[in-house]
């Protein structure tokens, strides 16, 4: 098991109100496979630095959870086939 | 011909030290906003005068942070 830090910017499009349980239906493969979600942290809407996908804005979210990595880059990868989803960093902290 | 002065380099303050910054990570753009200039380039360790490991470090958490659109790549395109 390890730990894990997960940026997520979402489409800006989005309900605010509906990130949070769109998160939780994503962090589902972590829970399923014996990890453990620790922190969802979701920042709101922010200016970013740069257009992605022509938006100029995006929600940004971090999640900070422990799994094995398989789970982990199993979670990374379903997260990037996800058309609201704009962006994603997994990191571990301290390495 | 007087022979110009061989200049000191002046030892400048470690800024982390003063801001009392302990991990410098990519989340914290307050801090890595001092670390660029204002077109976006890293700053040079004479300029910032911070240690080689920690400039290595401050150089990484603004690339990450480039890449999650938190700081720009470059402000002001020619």
């Amino acid at each position: 098991m390890r730990q894990y830090e997960l940026m997520v910017i979402l489409d800006p499009e989005l309900d605010d109100r509906t990130v949070q349980p769109s998160l939780e239906k994503f962090l589902n493969v972590v829970t399923t496979d014996g990890g453990t979600v620790d922190t969802i942290d979701v920042w709101g809407r922010r200016r970013l630095a740069y257009e992605i996908k022509k938006k100029a804005e995006g929600i940004y979210a971090v999640v900070n959870f422990t799994s094995e990595p398989a789970t982990a880059k199993e979670l990374d990868r379903q997260l990037g086939l996800n058309e609201s989803i704009m962006r994603t960093k997994l990191m571990r902290p301290g390495a | 011909m007087a022979k110009p002065a061989i200049r000191k380099p002046k030892k400048k303050a470690n800024p982390l030290k003063a801001a009392k910054v302990e991990n410098i990570d990519y989340k914290d753009v307050a801090l890595l906003r001092k670390f660029i200039s204002d077109r976006g380039k890293i700053r040079a360790r004479r300029v910032t005068g911070v240690s080689v490991q920690e400039q290595r470090l401050i150089a990484n958490a603004v690339k990450n942070a480039r890449e999650m659109a938190l700081l720009p790549y470059s402000s002001s395109p020619r």
